[in-house]
Parts: C-alpha cells; sequence; structure tokens
C-alpha cells in the first residue's frame, strides 16, 4: 500500500517581497500527527513560512500541499486547515459567539451554534459569550482566537506565537489544548520561542536562517540547544 | 462550490456586513448625512423654471448619490482590514467570487438605502417629479445601483488592500463610474418626462449593459486584488 500522504509538503517554496528573498527553495515535510515547532531570528520570515503553508499567501515559486491537495488549488481545501495568527481575527462588533457562529457558518459546520457553546465552555468564556473582543481582556481574545482556528476541527493547525497575551492560566489552558490534540492525531506547526513550551508540545524543532529551513532535530535530543539562542 | 453553499454562505458574509454597521454605525449614517447635505445644497441652488430643472435634476441626484455612497463603498473592505479579520474570512473554504458577490450585496443595499432617502428628498425639496413613474424609476436606480456598487467594491477592495491607497476610492472610481451616471442621469431625465421611447431603452440598456460588465470584471479580477 502507498505511503499516506504527508499533512504538510513543501516542494521548492521561495517567497520574495520585491527584491528581498524571505523563503528560499524550502523542501520540507510534516508527517500527519506531528507536532513540529518553527523558530528563528525576529525578521527570518516564519510568519510568512505559516501564511504560505495556510494559503494566504501565493509564494513566488514553488507548491504547499496537505495532505495530497495543492493549497492553492479548490477553496474547499481550506477546511483542513486552521490557524492562530498574530491578531485574533474576531469582528469587533460581533459577540465572541456570533464570531464563531459566522465561522462555523463559513466552514460548512453542522450545529454551529451548539459547536460556539461548546468551545466557550470548554475555554471558560461561556460567561462571557455576549461579550464583544473590545470589551475584553487580550487573554480571553487570545483564547477566543484558539477556538476561532478549532471551530471546524482542522486535522492542521498553524499556530503564530500562540501564547502570547496568555496569562499564565491561559498558558497552561491552551498548552493542555493543544496536548490533547496531539493526542488526537492532529498535525501542529508552531512558531515559538519558549523552550519549555517546545519541549513539551513538539516533537520536532526547525529552525529558519537565511531562508532556509534547518532542522534541528527532535525534542528529546539536543535539538533545543540553539532555540532560545535563535529566538 | 455546490451552489446552496455558496449562497449560504454569500448570505452570512451579508448578514456579518449588516450586523456589524447596524451597531457600529460607521459608514452608512455618514453616507446618509452627506447625501441629505448634497442635496439640501443642490435642491437649494435649482433656482430654475420647472423644465430646466427636470432637465438638470437627475444628473444632480446621481451625483448626491455617487458622492454620498463613495462613504460606504470606502467602508465595506476597509473595517474587513481590522484585527486581521480579511485574513481570517480568505482562510474559509468559500471562494473570493463569494465573497465578492456578498460585498457587492452589502454595498447594493447600502446604496438602496441612500436612494431611498435621496430621490423622495430631492422630490419635496425641489419639486421635481422624480417618482411620477415610478416602476421607471425604480428599475434605473436598480440598473445604476449595481453598476456603481460593482466598480466600487472592486475599487475598494483594491484601496483597502495598500496603506499608501487607501483614501485613493473616489479617484479610482470617478472615472470608471462617470458613464454609468451619465447613462442614469439620462435614463432618470427622460422617465421624469414619461418618454420611454427608443432612447430610454438605449440609455437603460446602457447602464444594464454597465452594471453586467462591471460585475463580471468585479468577478473575474477580485482574486487578484486581494491578492497581498
Amino acid at each position: 500500500m502507498a505511503d499516506p500522504a504527508p499533512a504538510i509538503l513543501v516542494r521548492r517554496l521561495s517567497k520574495s517581497f520585491g527584491r528581498r528573498a524571505v523563503l528560499r527553495h524550502i523542501d520540507w515535510q510534516v508527517a500527519e500527527g506531528q507536532a513540529v515547532v518553527v523558530t528563528g531570528a525576529n525578521g527570518s520570515g516564519k510568519t510568512t513560512l505559516l501564511a504560505c503553508l495556510a494559503s494566504l499567501l501565493r509564494p513566488t515559486s514553488g507548491e504547499v500541499f496537505w495532505f495530497g491537495h495543492p493549497a492553492a488549488g479548490d477553496p474547499a481545501a481550506r477546511r483542513l486547515v486552521g490557524m492562530v495568527a498574530h491578531d485574533h481575527r474576531l469582528y469587533p462588533h460581533l459577540t465572541l459567539q456570533e464570531n464563531l457562529i459566522f465561522a462555523a457558518r463559513m466552514y460548512g459546520v453542522a450545529w454551529p451554534r451548539r459547536r460556539a457553546e461548546q468551545l466557550l465552555e470548554s475555554a471558560g468564556l461561556g460567561p462571557h459569550a455576549h461579550r464583544t473582543p473590545p470589551t475584553l481582556s487580550q487573554g480571553m481574545r487570545q483564547r477566543a482566537a484558539v477556538l476561532r482556528a478549532l471551530v471546524h476541527d482542522p486535522p492542521i493547525l498553524l499556530l503564530d506565537e500562540p501564547f502570547a497575551g496568555l496569562d499564565a492560566d491561559g498558558g497552561e489552558w491552551l498548552a493542555g489544548r493543544l496536548q490533547e490534540l496531539r493526542a488526537l492525531g492532529r498535525t501542529l506547526c508552531l512558531v515559538l520561542h519558549d523552550e519549555a513550551k517546545a519541549r513539551r508540545l513538539a516533537d520536532a524543532v526547525v529552525q529558519l536562517r537565511d531562508g532556509r529551513l534547518e532542522s534541528r532535530g527532535t525534542v528529546s535530543g539536543p535539538c533545543l540547544a540553539g532555540l532560545a539562542r535563535a529566538a | 462550490m455546490a451552489f446552496p453553499h455558496m449562497t449560504a454562505r454569500l448570505w452570512w458574509i451579508l448578514w456579518k456586513d449588516l450586523v456589524s454597521e447596524c451597531r457600529s454605525r460607521r459608514a452608512w449614517p455618514a453616507m446618509l448625512l452627506l447625501g441629505i447635505v448634497v442635496a439640501f445644497t443642490f435642491a437649494g441652488q435649482m433656482d430654475l423654471p420647472p423644465d430646466e430643472q427636470k432637465r438638470v435634476a437627475g444628473g444632480l441626484v446621481w451625483l448626491a448619490i455617487f458622492l454620498a455612497g463613495m462613504l460606504a463603498l470606502e467602508r465595506s473592505f476597509a473595517s474587513e482590514r481590522e484585527n486581521g479579520c480579511w485574513q481570517g474570512l480568505r482562510l474559509c473554504p468559500v471562494s473570493s467570487h463569494a465573497i465578492y458577490l456578498a460585498k457587492l450585496a452589502v454595498n447594493v443595499v447600502a446604496l438602496a438605502a441612500l436612494e431611498g432617502v435621496l430621490i423622495p428628498l430631492f422630490v419635496v425639496l425641489s419639486g421635481v417629479p422624480l417618482l411620477a413613474h415610478p416602476a421607471a424609476m425604480l428599475l434605473v436606480a436598480a440598473l445604476g445601483n449595481v453598476a456603481l456598487a460593482a466598480a466600487g467594491t472592486l475599487l475598494g477592495a483594491l484601496a483597502a488592500g495598500s496603506r499608501n491607497t487607501a483614501h485613493l476610492l473616489p479617484l479610482l472610481l470617478l472615472p470608471m463610474a462617470v458613464p454609468a451616471v451619465l447613462a442614469a442621469a439620462e435614463a432618470t431625465r427622460l422617465a421624469m418626462d414619461g418618454q420611454f421611447g427608443t432612447p430610454w431603452w438605449q440609455w437603460t440598456e446602457l447602464l444594464a449593459a454597465f452594471a453586467v460588465l462591471f460585475t463580471t470584471i468585479g468577478i473575474m479580477l477580485f482574486d487578484f486584488v486581494i491578492e497581498e
């Protein structure tokens, strides 16, 4: 039987902004169920890489595949991916519940209201369901942003510094949630600078340097030695 | 994407935008206020015999709709850019065509609300018989509305996509919309006079052609326009 397609497959991916090459000929793959941390210095292109993986940026050259589906192809394939970015992507004049219901409807989730309520309760945001994002703390908004990315239960989750803005409780909640997702076989790709969190959450670490990805090995090995330095 | 799914998503984007606008009151009140000010100004300056008033009223009404409608067209994408919501929407399994059509529908509703206020206001202030033939006026208003909204939606997305061109929508839209505004003004003038002969049909067909053309161009180019 043929090997299953990797969750994320990147072929000769390059991305330039004008003359500035941010990503150069990256070949990479992430197996289904794997959790990978991407690290690198500020401005090294981590966010650009995640945006290309999410199909939000069109690569200058090269391709991205999700489970064998071209990321730049059928919009329906976007169901395979969820993303937590720097900004929370919540509409300021809709309540948290309405934001999640709207996202669920966009993804064609079967019972949008029930799904939104379930997610909000799971994150301790049930009592705040009818508040709008500007009236919430940054930590609450960040939790809601994570819920928005999870609303359609994507098999691939891309997270760009997801712990930013979370307090200790929030960080613990998110780490627990990500461990649950790993246990469920979801594929995670995280941009992180925190060695302890990377050790807890990831199977492997890769580093972006000069637009190229360098493997730093598995978390159980000495790969994390350069993580704090890179950050 | 199957048609019912696309229609459902289109409807929910429309719902989201209308609910957001009702709560934020960012674009529509300013649009209506500007329209009313322009209507008062034009009506106050039209110290002309009734026949002359009829000749210029169509153009002034459509100029007022164009100027005030610009505010709603400009806001339709600018609001989406807050908090990265636009990226969130683009990540959804929705075709860019559906997003364009949903935004077009929102702008059509905004311009219809504007026309619903401005046309009766012109009638009251200047006494010109804009509503003497309501069915014809409704047809011209609907076609002019779609033509303006289709061009404005595409160019609004283009203007909102760049920090440097965020306020350039009027400059971008004006040359594209002028032929449609002229056609609407002429069709309105002839409809007021009850002249539904060949010239009225020609202007109305031209207006319909602009509506179809701008919508088609919008659907075709939207994907390129929203590329970061």
